[in-house]
C-alpha cells in the first residue's frame, strides 16, 4: 500500500516485522513522516527496534516481537531524550503526568533522538510541520554518513566507503596520478623492450663460442641464430671469436646505455606523479575542516603527506621501473628457452615452483615481524618524544635514570625483534639461492646426459646458454613472488591518503554572498552543537549581539565559550539552529571573505616560522611595509621589533630569537589589526602574560576594538573593563546576558564569580602586603 | 600612540659620538643621540631606518636617498658602523665534525675562521644567489652572488648547502 510505505525519512531499511506490524496499524491516509531504526529494546536487549512519527502520534516497536505500541502527540509533553551512559532514552510525560520511556537506544542514533525530541515538542507547541521536517531532514542526511557495511563513519554523507570500495578502484585513483606521463611512459616501455632484447642475446653468444668457434664443440648444433656469421667467416674461429667479442661489446653498450636513459626518465615519471599527488594532499589539507583535525592527529596528516607519500613513491618507481623490465624479460626468456629445447624449458621451471612457494611461506611469516617490530619502533620513538620536550619534569622530579631506563627496554624490545626478523631476512636469499643453483643441477644432469649421450639437439653451448638464461629466469620470478607485499603496503598507504584527499572540505553554500563590509550584528537563534554524539556542547543558545558591542564572554571551562567563537569563525558546520551576521546566515557568505573580516586572537598565539614582516603581513600579503609598521604600533610592538638585531626580518623560532610570549601575542594582535576586520574574537588573550604586558596587551587591545563587534572570552574579569555587555555560559547555555551592571544587581552567576574572584584577589593583595611587612 | 614622522629632505641629521646621531626637523624640533637601525637588515639595507632614543623610535627614513647629501652619509657610516657584515669572497677551507662545520674565508674585511651550528638555519640561499651566513656565536657574513665565486669555493659551499 503505498502510504504506508511512504517514509520520508528513515536511517535504515526497517524490520521485517516492523514493517508488517506498521502497516496493519497505522491507516492508508496517515502518512508516516519519519522512523528511526534502533538498537535497542526497551529492556536493554540489543535488537532492531523502530521509532514511527505521523503527524498525529508516535508509534513505538520495541524490537524481537510484541506490538506497536502508539502515543498520540497531543498527550505527550516535556519530550526529551536523556543521554546515559552508552545508552539513551526518548521519554515523554503522558496526560496524567507520569513520565515514560518510549525509546530506548545508543549513542548511534542519539542524534536523531534528540531531533525526534525536538520534533514532538515544537509540533506540540505549534510549530510549522514543514519547518520541523525540513531540519529533520538535514539530520537525516547527516546520520546517513556512516556505511552501511561496515559501519565505519564516511568521509561525508554518501560518500563511498574507502573500507569496502574495490582495490581495483583504489588503484584506478592512484593511475589519475600517472596518467599525464603517459607518452614518456610508453617511451620507456619501448626502451625496456630493446634492453630486455639485449639482456637475452649474450647467452646465446656464449653458447654459440662454446658450440662453435672453440675447438672441440658441436659445429653449430644448438644455436642456429649466429650460423650466418659463422658462414660468413667461413668457419675462421680466430675472426669469429673477435666477432663474437665485438657483438657481446654491442650488446652490453646498447643494453647499459639506453639502461641509464630508461632509468632516468622512469625515475622522473615516478617522481613527478607523487610530486603531483603531495601536491595534491597538501593543497586539500589546507581546506579541511577544524573537525576532521580533531578526529585525526596533525602528526598522522603529516605522515600522510611524507611518509605515505614515499611509499608510494617506491611502489611506484618499483612497479614502473622493475616490474616492466622483469615482465619483459620473463616472456623474452621463456620464448628463447622454449625455441632452444622445450624439454630442458619444462625441467627448470621446476626450481620456479619452488620459488614461489618458499617466497610466499617466506611473506607470511615475515609480515607479521615487520609489524612488530614497526610497533616496538613506534614505542621507542614514543619514549622519545614523551620525555624529551618534557625534560624540565624528567630533570625536576630526578627521573633521568628512569627515563634512560625505560628508554633502554624499549631499545632492547626492538633489537630483539629485529634479531629474529634477521635470522629469516638473511637465511631468504641464501635458500632462493641454493634453489637457482639446484635448478642449474638437474639442467647439468640431465641435458649433460643427453650432451654426453650424442642426442641430437643437445650439445655443450645449448647448456652454457641454458644455465645462463635459467639464473636470468629466476630473478622477474622472484620479483613477482615479493611485489605482493609491496603492492600491499602500497595500498594500504593509499588507502591513508585518500582518506584526506576525498574527504569533504570545508562547506561552500550556493549562495555567495561576498560581504564588503560587516556591521557586526550578530546572532544565535537555537543553535546546538555537539563534537560527537555523546555529549551536548552548546544547547539551543539564543543571543543577540549589537554591532560595536564589547561583549565579554566568561564561564567555567568546558562550559562552551570557546565553541560560541568556533562556531562563529565557522570552523565547525555541523550544528543545529542559525547563526546570522547582519542578518544573514553565515553558511551562506563566501566562506573566505567571511573569515577576512574577523580578526581571531588565540591564548597561545601561534607563529609561522618566518620573519617578524611576515607574521604580521600573513593577514594581508599585499599590505604596504608602513600598514604592518602602522599595525605593530597598534599592537603596541614595533618599538620591541625596532629593537631585535634583525628587527622586522627577525625569523622566529630560531635559535637566538627572544621573543617571549606577550610579544608574540602582540604580533598576533598586530595581525589582526592589519585585516581591519569588521568583527574582532580574543580567545584568552591575555591569560598567559604577566601584569605588565597584560596592560600593554589590553592597550593594544583598547585600540582595536573602538568602532568594531568585539568578543572576549576571559579567566580574569578584570580584563573585561571595556565590555558593555556579559554573556554567562554554563553547561553550553547561556544562563544570564546584560550589562555587567544588570548582572550584578541580579546577584547571579556572574555576581558570584566577581565574588570569588575579588576574593582571590584581595587574599593575594594580602599575601603580598603580609610578606612586605616581614 | 603618535603619529609616525617620516624624514624627509627639508630635516638635518649631524653625527653625535660613537654611531649615534642627531636629529633636527625642519619644523624645530630636535633629538640629541638617536641610534640609526635597520628595520629590514636583512632585506632592505638602504630603506626603513629607525631613529630610536632610550624611550623608543622617534622617526623613521624611508630611503636614505630622500636624504640630503651630508645627512644621508652620516646615515650610512652610522650604519656601517652598527652593523658589521662581511661579504665572503673566497671558501678557503671547510670542514665537518659532529655537524657543526668549520668554515675559514676569505672577506672583504680579511681571513676568518668560525663554526656553523646550525646548517640548515644558518646558511641561507636565496634565489638570487645571495647567501646568508650565521656563525656559532651569531657573527653575520654575506656571499653577494655564489655564482660568482670560483670553482674551489662554489664546490665547497654545494657540499653543505
Amino acid at each position: 500500500m503505498e502510504a504506508n510505505n511512504a517514509y520520508l525519512l528513515k536511517n535504515k531499511t526497517l524490520p521485517d516485522e516492523a514493517e508488517v506490524l506498521i502497516s496493519k496499524t497505522v491507516a492508508p491516509n496517515e502518512k508516516i513522516l519519519f522512523a528511526i531504526v534502533g538498537d535497542l529494546t526497551l529492556a536493554g536487549k540489543y535488537a532492531q527496534s523502530v521509532l514511527f512519527i505521523t503527524k498525529d502520534r508516535a508509534l513505538v516497536y520495541d524490537g524481537g516481537g510484541g506490538d506497536i505500541k502508539s502515543y498520540p502527540l497531543s498527550l505527550m509533553s516535556e519530550v526529551c531524550a536523556k543521554r546515559m551512559y552508552g545508552n539513551a532514552t526518548l521519554s515523554a510525560k503522558i496526560s496524567d503526568g507520569k513520565r515514560i520511556v518510549l525509546f530506548r537506544y545508543t549513542y548511534a542514533i542519539a542524534a536523531l533522538c534528540d531531533a525526534a525530541a525536538l520534533f514532538i515538542n515544537h509540533i506540540n507547541d505549534g510549530a510549522n510541520l514543514h519547518d520541523e521536517m525540513s531540519v529533520m531532514e538535514v539530520v537525516f542526511e547527516r546520520a546517513l554518513s556512516v556505511c552501511p557495511k561496515c559501519g565505519r563513519t564516511l568521509l561525508h554523507p554518501g560518500a563511498e566507503c574507502i573500507m569496502c570500495r574495490s582495490k581495483v578502484k583504489i588503484v584506478e585513483r592512484l593511475f589519475e596520478y600517472i596518467k599525464p606521463e603517459r607518452s614518456k611512459i610508453m617511451l620507456c616501455i619501448i626502451l625496456s623492450l630493446i634492453t630486455t632484447a639485449m639482456a637475452i642475446i649474450p647467452p646465446t653468444v656464449t653458447g654459440f663460442i662454446v658450440d662453435v668457434v672453440f675447438p672441440g664443440g658441436s659445429g653449430g648444433s644448438g644455436i642456429t641464430p649466429l650460423n650466418f656469421i659463422s658462414d660468413a667467416l667461413d668457419g675462421d674461429s680466430s675472426k669469429l671469436l673477435i666477432a663474437m667479442i665485438c657483438l657481446l661489446f654491442a650488446t652490453y653498450i646498447l643494453q647499459y646505455g639506453i639502461g641509464i636513459i630508461r632509468a632516468y626518465t622512469f625515475r622522473q615519471v615516478g617522481n613527478r606523479s607523487v610530486a603531483r599527488l603531495r601536491n595534491d594532499i597538501y593543497k586539500k589539507a589546507q581546506y579541511l575542516p577544524m573537525s576532521f583535525y580533531d578526529k585525526t592527529s596533525t602528526g598522522a596528516v603529516i605522515n600522510r603527506i611524507a611518509s605515505d607519500s614515499s611509499t608510494l613513491q617506491n611502489f611506484m618507481l618499483r612497479i614502473t621501473q622493475e616490474a616492466v623490465v622483469h615482465l619483459f624479460q620473463l616472456v623474452g626468456i621463456i620464448i628463447i628457452m622454449l625455441t632452444l629445447n622445450p624439454t630442458l624449458t619444462l625441467l627448470s621451471l621446476i626450481p620456479v615452483i619452488l620459488i614461489v612457494i618458499v617466497t610466499r611461506v617466506f611473506g607470511r611469516k615475515i609480515r607479521p615481524y615487520y609489524r612488530r617490530i614497526w610497533r616496538r619502533w613506534s614505542a621507542v620513538f614514543a619514549t622519545l618524544s614523551d620525555t624529551i620536550p618534557c625534560i624540565k619534569v624528567v630533570k625536576s622530579f630526578t627521573g633521568e635514570n628512569r627515563s634512560a631506563d625505560k628508554f633502554k627496554d624499549k631499545n632492547d624490545d626492538w633489537l630483539e625483534m629485529d634479531r629474529r626478523l634477521g635470522k629469516l631476512t638473511t637465511a631468504f636469499p641464501q635458500i632462493v639461492s641454493f634453489l637457482v643453483t639446484c635448478g642449474s643441477l638437474i639442467i647439468w644432469g640431465v641435458g649433460g646426459g643427453k650432451v654426453i649421450a650424442g642426442e641430437a639437439g643437445f650439445s655443450a653451448g645449448l647448456i652454457v646458454s641454458f644455465i645462463s638464461y635459467a639464473s636470468m629466469f629466476y630473478n622477474p620470478v622472484t620479483f613477482f613472488a615479493n611485489l605482493s607485499d609491496s603492492f600491499q603496503s602500497a595500498l594500504a598507504s593509499t588507502e591513508k591518503i585518500l582518506d584526506i584527499l576525498e574527504a569533504k572540505p570545508e562547506t561552500h553554500a550556493e549562495s555567495h554572498i561576498v560581504p564588503d563590509k560587516l556591521n557586526g550584528k550578530i546572532e544565535f537563534l537555537h543553535v546546538s552543537f555537539s563534537f560527537d554524539r555523546t555529549k551536548k556542547v552548546l544547547d539551543d543558545v539564543t543571543v543577540t549581539i549589537e554591532p560595536g558591542d564589547v561583549v565579554g564572554i566568561v564561564g567555567t571551562t568546558g562550559s562552551g565559550k570557546s565553541t560560541l567563537v568556533n562556531l562563529l569563525m565557522r570552523f565547525y558546520d555541523g550544528y543545529s539552529g542559525e547563526i546570522l551576521v547582519d542578518g544573514h546566515n553565515i553558511q551562506n557568505f563566501d566562506l573566505s571573505a567571511y573569515r577576512a573580516k574577523i580578526g581571531y586572537v588565540q591564548q597561545e598565539p601561534q607563529m609561522f616560522s618566518d620573519t617578524i614582516f611576515n607574521n604580521i603581513a600573513y593577514s594581508r600579503p599585499d599590505a604596504t611595509i608602513e600598514e604592518v609598521m602602522e599595525a605593530a604600533d597598534v599592537a603596541n610592538a614595533h618599538n620591541f621589533i625596532a629593537r631585535q638585531p634583525d628587527a622586522y626580518d627577525t625569523v622566529l623560532g630560531e635559535r637566538g630569537v627572544g621573543v617571549s610570549g606577550g610579544e608574540k601575542q602582540r604580533i598576533s594582535i598586530a595581525r589582526a589589526v592589519l585585516m581591519n576586520p569588521s568583527i574582532l574574537i580574543f580567545d584568552e588573550a591575555t591569560a598567559a602574560v604577566d601584569s605588565e604586558t597584560e596592560h600593554l596587551i589590553q592597550e593594544a587591545i583598547d585600540r582595536l576594538i573602538a568602532g568594531r563587534t568585539t568578543l572576549m572570552i576571559a579567566h580574569r574579569l578584570s580584563t573585561l573593563k571595556r565590555a558593555n555587555k556579559i554573556i554567562v555560559v554554563d553547561g553550553g547555555k547561556i544562563v544570564e546576558f546584560g550589562s555587567p551592571d544588570e548582572l550584578m544587581a541580579k546577584k547571579g552567576k556572574y555576581y558570584k564569580l566577581v565574588e570569588i574572584q575579588s576574593m582571590t584577589q584581595d587574599a593575594e593583595r594580602m599575601k603580598k602586603e603580609e610578606r612586605l611587612d616581614i | 600612540m603618535t603619529t609616525r614622522v617620516y624624514i624627509n629632505a627639508q630635516d638635518r641629521i649631524e653625527k653625535a659620538e660613537n654611531n649615534l646621531v642627531n636629529l633636527y626637523l625642519h619644523t624645530g624640533e630636535e633629538y640629541l643621540s638617536l641610534e640609526p637601525r635597520r628595520l629590514f637588515p636583512v632585506n632592505m639595507r638602504h630603506s626603513f631606518i629607525t631613529l630610536l632614543s632610550d624611550s623608543g623610535e622617534v622617526a623613521v627614513i624611508r630611503e636614505i636617498s630622500d636624504l640630503d647629501k651630508d645627512s644621508a652619509r652620516v646615515i650610512e657610516e652610522s650604519l656601517d658602523d652598527y652593523y658589521l657584515v662581511p661579504t665572503i669572497t673566497k671558501i678557503v677551507s671547510t670542514s665537518d665534525k659532529y655537524g657543526t662545520l668549520r668554515w675559514t674565508v676569505e672577506t672583504d674585511r680579511g681571513i676568518r675562521s668560525f663554526d656553523i651550528r646550525n646548517r640548515n638555519h644558518d646558511i641561507k640561499v636565496s634565489k638570487s644567489g645571495k647567501v646568508r651566513v650565521r656563525d656559532a656565536d651569531d657573527n653575520r657574513y654575506v656571499i653577494e652572488d655564489y655564482k660568482k665565486l670560483d670553482a674551489h669555493s662554489r664546490a665547497k659551499l654545494i657540499v653543505h648547502t
